[in-house]
């Protein structure tokens, strides 16, 4: 992936205020932040693809944001990986389309503007085949939201594998989303908080490599913790047997 | 007081509420409804208000009072943005701004944030002198009454900003409007544990045998809660299984349907004599815990719903739901995760035989209920979001702020 190019919510988070972990100086514990984020009404809703693809065409950055990047913070099943696609597969019971778009991978994208860009590709490649989709049952559109986000520190700080280990156990979902989720939007490229700390702090290359390696889009956030946990023990259980021999 | 969540609540909505605590602190808070008793706004508020008082946030509760014709016009004005026709008068609208005006006179409006919550003052918007306005619509106006709205709507757009149960309960306004669903409250006497005891205790007192399943639906006696359609899914029900059903509610000052809604359902149930139809009075709260308790399957069956926090309640007692699939109950019941959302009686009647019939799939339900509603619907999380408006309002344009 190429240079990234920062949308305001990207730059606001890389901001002189927010001491998120990818910034950190080396031999710096790993501080936990937190996100939190409330939802705001748009007032636009699609009942057809057609005014689905209509207004992803032109609601805000902000929006594409939440319902694409922010999915994983809804507690939602795990059969779509945004909420564009929910929407086809659950309401439209247009499942085909609901696949494509359940495969498009946010954080591929340099930006948001190019997210939608490729949305609208689907969207269009669809309509161009199947032009009459259902309307849905009043009360079933597409509500179109975005969020504002507080970031704050959780007040853990962990200085080794050890203490990283025990505060993961126990941190709140709202931190591992910080830290997993939205630091890919914030760090650019397929990397993460934690990875990324491993790797610079304490150079643990291979155990950073194995973290980036889950899928993101095959966890909810308790899944992600549990992965991690897994990794984090396995690679502490390697170096104490190493000490033992 | 708040440390008491500690261990209950989830740990990021403590840390986030004791920040937003102390930038908050020693600014005022205000909320304005109709009732300090009966439905889900009081209850929260009655609990919600010391918490915030322990921030360092001063919090006040205001009440608008009005007679028979301005309860009248408002439950009219909440049946129809419910959906259903209703006709308001001219002079029905009159006295409803006058009433209102009448009560400001002894009311100090005067705060930091006021929270203004459903239409019944909502005119209060007019004398807003400083401070963010916002005004709370606990109700489905996902598809109102147009005439109805669009008169309401006169006051709503005065307002800084509405914050809104659901999504789809936003209205096309110009002002900022925010998805904020309400909560229970975990530690309160309707939703605590009770000991064995306590609970034989409320079953005694009602003469409610506990030998057999027990369907329960705890709502007020409106007919938008389908009481009438609950007894027909035990009628369903219990030609399959012997069961028994208990249908609890309590009367509120502001819903004068209540009485005859109720004569309509004790003339249903006839001589039935395992139907059990309680009016309790108001803070019942340990009896209604009990009762949700006792139960086997609890019922939301409504056809309009503001929200339905009576499911989040069942959930949080670890107790199978079903809901009927309007407002805020399919945010609360993850089909066949969490519950069962259902569109008639007959779905209805069929997802309890189930849960009857299964005990470990109501077990598996249940249990991830309970964590569905620790995570979104508990007290602590409404606090925060409302400190979360309040603190956005105050930083407009800025989506993302570090606390």
């Amino acid at each position: 992936m190429g240079h990234r190019a920062k949308t305001d919510r990207e730059q606001a988070q890389n901001g002189p205020g927010a001491k998120g972990n990818g910034d950190c100086a080396p031999a710096s514990p790993f501080a936990f932040n937190q996100c939190t984020s409330i939802i705001k009404s748009t007032g636009k809703k699609a009942s057809t693809l057609k005014e689905l693809r209509n207004l992803v065409a032109v609601v805000t950055t902000e929006s594409i944001f939440h319902h694409t990047y922010q999915y994983f913070l809804k507690g939602h099943m795990l059969e779509y990986t945004n909420d564009f696609a929910h929407w086809a597969g659950a309401n439209l019971e247009e499942s085909a389309l609901a696949e494509q778009l359940a495969n498009i991978d946010p954080y591929a994208f340099a930006d948001i503007e190019e997210l939608r860009g490729e949305i609208l590709r689907v969207l269009d490649n669809y309509l161009a085949m199947c032009p009459e989709t259902r309307k849905v049952f009043t009360g079933d559109e597409f509500y179109f939201c975005e969020t504002i986000t507080m970031v704050c520190p959780v007040g853990v700080e962990a200085r080794n594998m050890a203490e990283f280990l025990m505060a993961l156990k126990y941190i709140d979902s709202g931190a591992i989303y910080y830290h997993f989720y939205e630091a890919r939007t914030r760090l650019g490229g397929n990397t993460d908080d934690f990875s990324k700390w491993f790797e610079d702090v304490h150079a643990k290359g291979e155990l950073a490599e194995r973290i980036r390696s889950i899928d993101p889009f095959m966890h909810n956030i308790e899944g992600i913790r549990d992965c991690l946990t897994t990794l984090i023990e396995d690679e502490l259980r390697r170096e104490m047997e190493v000490v033992r021999i | 007081m708040i440390e008491q969540y500690g261990g209950i609540a989830p740990m990021s909505d403590l840390i986030l509420l004791q920040r937003l605590g102390e930038i908050l602190k020693g600014r005022s808070f205000l909320h304005v409804n109709s009732t300090r008793k009966g439905g889900g706004v009081a209850e929260i508020l009655q609990r919600m208000l010391p918490l915030l008082q322990q921030l360092g946030i001063e919090t006040r509760w205001e009440i608008v009072e009005g007679d028979a014709r301005f309860y009248d016009t408002t439950k009219k004005m909440h049946n129809s943005l419910q959906g259903n026709y209703e006709e308001i008068t001219a002079k029905e609208w009159k006295h409803h701004h006058e009433v209102n005006m009448e009560n400001a006179k002894k009311l100090d409006l005067d705060a930091d944030a006021v929270i203004i919550h459903d239409p019944q003052p909502a005119p209060l918007i007019e004398l807003k002198k400083r401070g963010t306005w916002i005004w709370r619509c606990h109700i489905d106006v996902s598809n109102p009454q147009k005439d109805i709205f669009d008169n309401l709507s006169k006051y709503c757009k005065k307002y800084d900003a509405g914050i809104f149960s659901v999504s789809k309960f936003t209205r096309a306004l110009p002002i900022d409007e925010f998805v904020i669903p309400p909560s229970i409250d975990p530690i309160s006497d309707k939703n605590r544990e009770l000991s064995p005891e306590e609970i034989h205790e409320t079953m005694d007192k009602f003469q409610i045998p506990e030998d057999r399943p027990m369907m329960l639906q705890v709502s007020r006696f409106d007919r938008f809660k389908d009481p009438i359609g609950v007894i027909e899914t035990y009628r369903m029900v219990k030609k399959y299984n012997d069961c028994i059903l208990v249908l609890a509610g309590s009367p509120a000052t502001d819903d004068p349907e209540g009485a005859e809604v109720l004569k309509e359902v004790e003339e249903y149930a006839a001589d039935d004599p395992d139907i059990y139809v309680l009016m309790l009075p108001p803070f019942s709260d340990i009896d209604i815990n009990a009762l949700q308790r006792a139960a086997t399957v609890i019922l939301q069956k409504s056809l309009k719903e503001g929200f339905g926090l009576t499911v989040s309640e069942a959930m949080w007692k670890s107790k199978p739901i079903i809901g009927g699939a309007v407002g805020g109950i399919p945010l609360q019941i993850i089909h066949g995760l969490t519950g069962f959302l259902v569109h008639s009686v007959e779905g209805a009647a069929f997802r309890t035989r189930q849960l009857f019939n299964n005990p470990e799939m109501a077990k598996r339900m249940s249990a991830q209920g309970k964590e569905h509603v620790r995570n979104n619907f508990l007290i602590t999380r409404q606090m925060r979001d409302y400190l979360m408006v309040w603190h956005s309002m105050e930083n407009k344009g800025q989506n993302v702020l570090t606390l």
